[in-house]
């Protein structure tokens, strides 16, 4: 990051290969919408290009571009708020040989995720798929580690609720949104 | 123990973040308490979520974005396919439904029943009216920028000052406001998105003011360059004093200093 900061540009390169699947994974878990995704994941390297003078040497650089892609996400949904609902369709492909249970768990894990309020989402996403420590997490999100361990367990106790929730009426949401009048959209 | 008392340490052991007795505690907990147990299990269920895969037009994409830039045209560069399908029906429905939308709704409502009624009333002149109505609407949105800009979460502030944007001109009292979020809000990017929506006032005598003002206090360097780069945009002669403060300060972050060394010399 340093040789991008001082002006060598075919290292954001490097940067690209490196981060640019972890990135897009990030958004993927917490919009379940991949063309947005791969859009913020630009956005992000745009961004670092343009305010690379403001990294600071001796920042952790992980931290530094999970802010990066904090801010885009909340800038793109400041200008558009519509979010896209989850549907099953937008469930991610289970790897193939998983067993028919282990795949329905998944899925239901899955839109379990989706249905949880944003902010404990984003803190699931981070710590547990970016597998970024609670010190980082707490850095980013601008609160103590402590709050940020209570966020987690409440996270983690919402997202069980939910969990037994869907086992008990696996309706799909298509069906309930459906019911809603929405008409269920696909992943592009 | 109880299950509160494990919450403090539950965190720690899904990260496998324990050792020793404080480790045995929470697996000896685990084993008589199905709720926690089931908490941890969901933990390592998450892992079997598997990861999606960009495609592998990102790469071209991104290749394209960074030679753009490299050739001066990094504004811009970044297609935005999503655009396109934000204008569904369904998308403007859902909006509806957030908290901005109904705020936005009630509006339209109020501007519905404002109009309704001076028709039926029998209103003296329609321009008349519509220019009453329009200012009402007006003040309504400034208010509902005042009220955001007021809250406690960033996020609701940063709709504020996206608000903001949608009147040409603002009141006195939200351009006082948007000018207070830009020096003391908490957060930098609220603080940013407030510099952005009030580069569009620069013709207000006390923007340009309180932009140089902040320059002097803001210490994230981010935003010290964001300042920057505003006074050079707006080609503000009287700022090369301030500047010039700036880059004398003994702690300032290098890369703001030569920012304010090449502002200097734009501006001279």
């Amino acid at each position: 990051m340093l040789q991008v900061r001082d002006g060598a540009g075919e290292m954001l390169g490097v940067l690209f290969e490196r981060y640019h699947a972890p990135l897009y994974n990030f958004y993927a878990k917490l919009t379940g919408d991949r063309a947005l995704s791969e859009d913020l994941v630009q956005e992000v390297f745009l961004r670092i290009l343009r305010h690379r003078q403001t990294f600071r040497d001796g920042t952790p650089f992980r931290a530094w571009i999970y802010q990066i892609a904090r801010n885009a996400r909340i800038d793109h949904f400041r200008k558009s708020r519509p979010q896209v609902p989850f549907e099953p369709e937008m469930a991610p492909a289970v790897a193939p040989g998983d067993p028919a249970q282990q795949q329905q768990e998944s899925e239901l894990l899955h839109r379990a995720m989706m249905e949880l309020p944003e902010e404990k989402r984003e803190l699931l996403v981070l710590c547990r798929f970016q597998e970024l420590p609670y010190e980082d997490v707490a850095r980013l999100v601008g609160c103590g580690v402590a709050t940020v361990k209570v966020r987690i367990h409440r996270a983690m106790q919402e997202l069980r609720q939910i969990f037994h929730q869907l086992q008990a009426a696996p309706a799909s949401s298509a069906q309930r949104a459906a019911a809603q009048n929405f008409p269920p959209r696909r992943m592009t | 123990m109880k299950c509160e008392e494990i919450a403090e340490l539950l965190p720690d052991y899904l990260q496998q973040g324990l050792q020793g007795e404080r480790k045995n505690i929470v697996e000896r907990h685990l084993e008589s308490c199905v709720e926690c147990r089931e908490v941890a299990g969901l933990w390592k269920q998450l892992a079997l979520i598997p990861d999606e895969q960009p495609s592998p037009a990102g790469r071209a994409r991104f290749d394209a974005m960074l030679q753009a830039y490299q050739a001066g045209q990094g504004s811009g560069v970044v297609t935005r396919r999503t655009t396109d399908k934000g204008t569904s029906i369904w998308s403007v429905f859902q909006w509806l439904r957030s908290p901005v939308g109904a705020v936005a709704w009630s509006i339209a409502l109020v501007a519905l029943g404002t109009y309704l009624g001076l028709q039926l009333g029998g209103a003296k002149s329609n321009s008349q009216d519509l220019a009453a109505m329009h200012t009402e609407l007006t003040s309504m949105r400034q208010m509902v920028a005042l009220s955001m800009l007021q809250q406690q979460s960033a996020s609701q502030r940063l709709e504020g000052v996206t608000w903001t944007r949608r009147e040409e001109h603002l009141d006195p009292q939200v351009l006082s406001a948007l000018m207070h979020t830009l020096r003391y809000d908490q957060s930098v990017d609220v603080r940013l998105a407030a510099l952005d929506a009030l580069s569009r006032h620069a013709g207000q005598p006390q923007v340009k003011k309180t932009v140089l003002d902040a320059l002097q206090e803001q210490q994230s360097p981010l935003m010290q360059v964001a300042l920057i780069d505003q006074l050079v945009e707006w080609r503000d002669a009287e700022a090369a004093p301030g500047l010039e403060k700036l880059r004398k300060l003994p702690n300032l972050n290098p890369t703001v200093r030569q920012r304010a060394d090449w502002a200097i010399s734009k501006l001279n």
